[in-house]
């Protein structure tokens, strides 16, 4: 290093003494190095003092040549460039995930073609110290979000986590519930198809999440459970039948919060296997709370309208084939009254007569996908899955289910991974009740 | 309203809980499962192995940063050897914390892998030997990937990739560090 590069960067000379530090600790905690050896090792520390001022003079006339405008971008873009380059990672973290896709129907009459964003999702956390960190996660759907939009921007997840050690730990505020494989592994590269399966949206309404308490952590080696008191759904606000339950969904979004839930779940995880279950309970009349009619508001406000939904599981790898297999489902008790409820509120408004409201509702499906090719980073993976559901196996009293809503659908197609967090894919769905959905699907998905 | 026998449930198991706290509140959450010093110890047979140094020259930069996928954050990389055992230390994030693991690498190939520092909320069914024991035996092939595939755990996919990098490093690393 020549010593016009020492007056013009000001930065070298503490750096250079941090280095001799550093190269100081070095032999203290190991062996005491030869002379040689310490010539060695500040001749490296000098190699790489040169390599770094010439980084930060590329730097700095990278900044000289941009305008005063850009000043802010550019503080920005090194934060983040110094974050990347050192694993003592930040107390105050970054991850996300998204996915587009593009679905072609095979006769368009009834749905149209149509390109999304389906989702952009980005994770902060921040860990106040060993114990107690916060989690969160941000989406938004479908691109836009306003008022004459269809996209949403919601938070999926807003939660403390309390460790306190392999068996015991606890959660408070927004979280996901542990039903089904989907709901709380949900990034695109982890599963297969463009689209989330049938039965993981319609039946468990991923991505499902509850404002609560939970207890979790591991009773043995890869056998961990998870309980809490959250939060319920809404029946009021169940308005289409052929997802079951889900428009009762409240994502603590000003929740109605007079009937409250449980909910237990059970997962044992090792290499290549998951076998588990989970179950949730409580009331969703909320005591007609979200209703004006004061007709359909006395309906609801002595009943429990308990709903229940509960879900077996499990994945198996042999070799390069993957297995998966899942079942799901659930039952609204006071379904009479909750339909009676809202045909008097829709009647009232000259909204509509009244919704099938479902009684039962289940499906299953089962997945098999095989890991075909592989290079370096990259991966193809073919798979099928069959699924079977009925959103309204039984409804209430009065009212005839839709032949629509009993499906069987078949998707093929293939994941091609760019890299492990990186995926492409491509399938195409053929549904039997229903063949207005047949449908190729193509899509792109990411999470870091 | 919660039925009245799930309540009387409910404050039962709060109860259990708040006694649980003050057993086990001794216990942190960053789970330290073993020492750095105690794991490089426990793979040789000398009680004070000899420490070196690798320098990460552009050329090995190069490959550490194809196979982790971004630069690594050290200068240098200090390793224990005996013989042709050598141990490594290595780090990588996982989804947001970073996942401190132990490798010893005996002629080109992984002998025994262990989690040391878990920091993640979910995942850490990595540190069981269930996992970990697919490691044993796997070597790098040429183009620095393993030899093997190692079986995921569900829910726990990016703490299971940042394991499966570091192997990848651990022998790359052994592999320069005999060849020096």
């Amino acid at each position: 290093m020549s010593a016009p590069h020492l007056k013009t960067s000001p930065r070298l000379i503490p750096s250079l003494l941090a280095c001799l530090l550093t190269a100081g600790l070095s032999v203290a905690q190991g062996a005491v190095p030869t002379l040689e050896e310490k010539i060695e090792i500040l001749q490296q520390e000098l190699e790489e003092l040169k390599r770094q001022v010439a980084q930060n003079q590329a730097a700095t006339t990278r900044l000289a040549n941009n305008t005063a405008g850009n000043t802010g971008g550019a503080g920005s873009g090194n934060a983040i460039a110094s974050a990347g380059n050192s694993l003592a990672s930040s107390a105050t973290t970054i991850g996300g995930y998204g996915e587009l896709s593009y679905n072609r129907y095979r006769n368009n009459n009834t749905y149209d073609n149509q390109a999304d964003l389906n989702r952009f999702v980005l994770f902060f956390g921040h860990r106040f110290n060993d114990k107690l960190r916060f989690m969160s996660e941000m989406e938004v759907e479908h691109a836009v979000s306003s008022s004459s939009d269809q996209g949403e921007a919601e938070i999926e997840q807003a939660y403390l986590d309390y460790n306190l050690n392999d068996k015991l730990n606890f959660k408070a505020g927004l979280f996901l519930m542990p039903l089904g494989i989907l709901n709380e592994t949900h990034e695109p590269p982890t599963y297969y198809g463009v689209m989330r399966n049938e039965v993981e949206t319609r039946i468990i309404p991923s991505t499902w999440r509850e404002g609560g308490i939970g207890v979790y952590g591991e009773v043995l080696p890869g056998l961990r459970y998870d309980v809490g008191v959250t939060t319920g759904f809404n029946a009021a606000k169940i308005d289409d039948p052929a997802f079951a339950i889900r428009g009762g969904h409240q994502e603590m979004q000003l929740s109605k919060a007079n009937d409250l839930s449980v909910y237990a779940a059970l997962n044992y995880r090792a290499p290549g296997l998951l076998l588990g279950g989970g179950v949730f309970t409580g009331g969703t009349a909320q005591k007609g709370a979200s209703l004006a009619d004061p007709t359909a508001k006395a309906l609801l406000q002595n009943s429990k309208a308990r709903l229940t939904l509960w879900d077996l599981h499990g994945k198996y790898s042999i070799g390069d084939l993957d297995l998966q297999a899942l079942y799901a489902k659930g039952t609204l008790g006071d379904a009479d009254t909750v339909a009676a409820a809202i045909a008097a509120q829709q009647i009232a408004d000259s909204t509509g007569t009244g919704i099938a409201i479902p009684k039962s509702f289940y499906g299953w499906y089962g997945q098999a996908a095989y890991h075909l090719w592989r290079s370096d980073d990259m991966e193809l993976i073919p798979f099928v899955r069959y699924e079977r559901y009925n959103t309204q196996k039984e409804v209430a009293a009065g009212f005839t289910a839709n032949p629509l809503n009993d499906e069987r659908a078949v998707t093929a197609g293939a994941n091609f991974k760019l890299h492990p967090q990186v995926v492409l894919k491509a399938d195409y769905q053929k549904f039997r009740a229903d063949p207005g959905k047949d449908r190729l699907n193509l899509g792109v998905g990411y999470m870091f | 309203m919660l039925h009245p026998g799930i309540a009387r449930r409910l404050r039962l198991t709060w109860l259990c809980l708040v006694a649980g706290i003050s057993i086990h509140g001794a216990y942190g959450a960053e789970k330290v499962y073993m020492e750095a010093a105690d794991f490089a110890a426990s793979a040789f047979s000398t009680p004070s192995p000899q420490t070196h140094v690798l320098w990460l020259t552009p050329e090995l930069r190069a490959t550490a940063v194809r196979i982790l996928g971004h630069e690594p954050a050290q200068l240098r990389q200090k390793y224990w050897n005996e013989g042709k055992k050598t141990v490594w230390i290595l780090e990588e994030i996982g989804k947001e914390e970073v996942i401190t693991a132990g490798f010893v690498v005996q002629d080109g190939h992984i002998e025994q892998t262990r989690v040391l520092t878990y920091r993640e909320s979910r995942g850490d069914e990595i540190r069981y030997p269930a996992f970990l024991n697919q490691f044993q035996g796997a070597t790098l092939a040429d183009d620095n990937h393993l030899n093997r595939r190692i079986d995921g755990i569900s829910g726990a996919t990016l703490s299971v990739n940042a394991m499966v990098r570091m192997s990848r490093l651990a022998l790359y690393f052994a592999k320069m560090a005999e060849a020096k």
